[in-house]
């Protein structure tokens, strides 16, 4: 099989090609923040006037609360009753799992192409 | 002198036999540093994140996950052990990938590995900037700009980095050791051994306050428990004996932080309600000041300022020298495949990823940047039983010779496959559109390879082991 | 208290000082080797030598 000779590259193709992976870095980071999209939701049930017994703390909590500077109830009301929504649906999970395997299966065909060339080219072909 | 020759397998030009090591990276590191780097990179775990665990799912789902997550990474630490005391370059996964499964998969695996790796330094230097702020709020200063901090510790560490690669890993065995010894320390000095105990277990210990869906989700950050061992790798061409060294100091480092994770979970949880501790930025720290003791609170406190700084300084090792694999085989521009010709490191990718990371310090919340870097580990803990499963089969046992072979296989590649599948589920639970956002650009920047970037690129002179041909080809 | 503003200034001009060392540093390199020698490490270079792949 012919070597492949690559072209050399200039200087400001070099820098081009930084440039364009940079700009795709920060976008994957900052899209969904600006989307409002990022982030786990965080549900509080909002329990009036609070005592440490509507919130089920035992003696020992109520002490251990206190040393980390949680002198009553109502200061620590907010992170007590802070919970995670895990509610999905089925159709994003399903487009989730699709996505993951799309991307797997894209990468391990596409990159068997090219290793198929490479062993070809360093081993001859038989 | 040609790359057909260098690569010709089991042939080495006279001008290779002779041990000069012109322009390359120095080998001088041993067992020891590869246990720093590994342990180093992680320990802030221990003083930082993992408690999002129990935030998740409750202090039991924490345990749960902390141990699942050892036996995921127990997976990752023999699989990497066996290909890696093969395959012992500088890039470490990234060449694993190239030489087994193929070049776009390569260049995937390098991007994970810098973006892991950078971000995670950039969440250190972040926490380091928390940590000064701390201590002058505690010292009556309120208002502290943490900038000049966070500019200081990248800043610090990549001049150290620059400067040679082992005077940056010794620095990192003392400080990681100083970090390890705290923790024992703290948990000798609350533990029962010792006279009174302010651990309060029975009274503290709830059920599960989301059921076993918590435990699943709990798994996300159970990985921030031991997540960037794996990194050890990246030494491989600094090291004086790789076949040797990888496998002792990945294996040792994955031990030391089951014990340190178990440890942590223990103290911790006896210490606080699981409602704070969930939402705690700096549980360890914690812990010590609920123990009443002002050593026990500057120990600690020293501990979780070493731990941040050796894990970033393991980052910045990490990160630059997959960086560097890659413009070495223009799959970036070449010009980061320089090495300086006095200290002898990839110094133009140290240099790069300097404003990337204060970029990312300065202007992200810590746990957008904190996920970032997980699904980017996720994605190549993921590759990792493919790269496995396709070198047994290239090449088998009897093919070449391994510095270590790991044992029972196909089961642990199958184990980890089937818990990265469970991570997946735990990171879409909380952040799923991250997780589509972050794929959506490993797809759009490996068409960008496969059609663009790839020509730049030498077919045959990328495989440089001194293998014989794969079987099936 | 001042020894905070004062710790806030240090780490600007510390950083600065490591900063400008480590450009000078790369300037300097850039302009006295060449780039040959600069990029004229290899993958698998010093494996040929010290890891034996033969059975």
């Amino acid at each position: 099989m012919a070597r492949y000779t690559p072209p050399p590259q200039s200087k400001l193709g070099q820098i081009f090609d930084v440039i364009v992976l940079l700009a795709l870095t920060v976008g994957a980071l900052y899209i969904p923040l600006w989307l409002g999209m990022a982030g786990s939701a965080q549900l509080h049930d909002t329990v009036d006037a609070p005592s440490w017994e509507s919130l089920q703390q035992n003696a020992t909590m109520v002490e251990q609360w206190a040393k980390l500077g949680f002198a009553d109830a109502e200061a620590a009301a907010p992170l007590i009753t802070a919970r995670f929504d895990y509610s999905f649906s089925f159709f994003a999970l399903i487009a989730v799992i699709v996505t993951v395997l799309g991307y797997y299966t894209m990468m391990l065909k596409l990159s068997e192409k090219e290793y198929r060339d490479v062993i070809a080219e360093k081993f001859g072909e038989e | 002198m040609s790359d057909i020759t260098r690569n010709t397998p089991g042939i080495a030009e006279a001008s290779e036999a002779a041990p000069t090591q012109n322009g390359g990276l120095l080998r001088v590191l041993g067992p020891a540093h590869i246990w720093a780097l590994g342990v180093g990179i992680v320990l802030v775990g221990e003083y930082m994140g993992w408690n999002f665990a129990v935030g998740k799912g409750g202090a039991y789902a924490a345990l749960i996950a902390c141990w699942f997550a050892g036996i995921l990474y127990s997976c990752v630490a023999m699989i990497d052990s066996e290909v890696t005391s093969t395959v012992a370059a500088a890039g470490g996964q990234y060449t694993q990938a190239k030489h087994i499964i193929g070049p776009l998969m390569a260049f995937n695996v390098g991007l994970y590995l810098v973006f892991a790796y950078t971000m995670l330094e950039a969440a250190n230097a972040i926490t380091v900037g928390f940590l000064v702020e701390t201590v002058a709020g505690m010292t009556g200063h309120e208002g502290l700009n943490p900038q000049p901090f966070i500019v200081l510790a990248i800043m610090f560490l990549a001049w150290l980095n620059y400067r040679g690669v082992l005077a940056t890993l010794t620095f990192n065995l003392v400080i990681t050791a100083f970090a390890f010894t705290a923790i024992l320390i703290l948990f000798l000095a609350t533990s029962p051994l010792f006279g009174e105990s302010p651990l309060k277990h029975a009274e503290l210990m709830t059920g599960l306050p989301y059921g076993w869906l918590g435990v699943l989700a709990a798994m996300h950050f159970g990985l921030w428990f031991y997540l960037g061992i794996e990194g050890t790798c990246q030494a491989a061409e600094e090291v004086r004996s790789p076949s040797r060294s990888l496998p002792f100091g990945t294996l040792a480092g994955v031990m030391t932080l089951a014990i340190a994770a178990t440890l942590t979970w223990y103290l911790c949880v006896g210490l606080m309600p699981w409602e704070y501790l969930g939402q705690s930025g700096a549980p360890l720290f914690d812990a010590a000041r609920m123990s009443g003791s002002t050593a026990l609170t500057v120990l600690l406190g020293i501990g979780t300022l070493f731990a941040t700084l050796a894990s970033a300084n393991g980052c910045i090792n990490d990160a630059s020298r997959a960086w560097f694999a890659m413009g070495r085989d223009h799959y970036l521009p070449s010009w980061f495949g320089a090495v300086h010709p006095v200290y002898r490191t990839p110094y133009r990718s140290i240099i790069f990823l300097v404003p990337i990371a204060l970029i990312f310090a300065l202007g992200a919340p810590l746990d957008q940047v904190i996920t970032f870097s997980i699904l980017s580990g996720l994605l190549e803990y993921t590759f990792m039983p493919l790269n496995v499963i396709m070198f047994r089969r290239k090449w088998p046992l009897d093919t070449i010779k391994r510095g270590y072979e790991h044992p029972f296989h196909p089961v642990p590649a199958i184990v980890l496959l089937c818990l990265c599948g469970i991570t997946f589920f735990a990171v879409f639970l909380g952040y799923g559109t991250q997780l589509v956002a972050m794929i959506a650009f490993y797809i759009v920047v490996s068409l960008w390879f496969h059609f663009r970037r790839y020509r730049f690129v030498q077919r045959a002179a990328q495989f440089t082991m001194p293998w014989p041909k794969p079987q099936g080809y | 208290m001042q020894i905070w503003d004062l710790a806030e200034y240090a780490a600007w001009a510390l950083s600065a000082l490591l900063g400008i060392y480590i450009v000078t540093d790369w300037l300097k390199t850039d302009s006295r080797y060449s780039e040959e020698e600069l990029t004229s490490s290899r993958e698998g270079q010093l494996e040929a030598i010290t890891e034996q792949h033969e059975l």
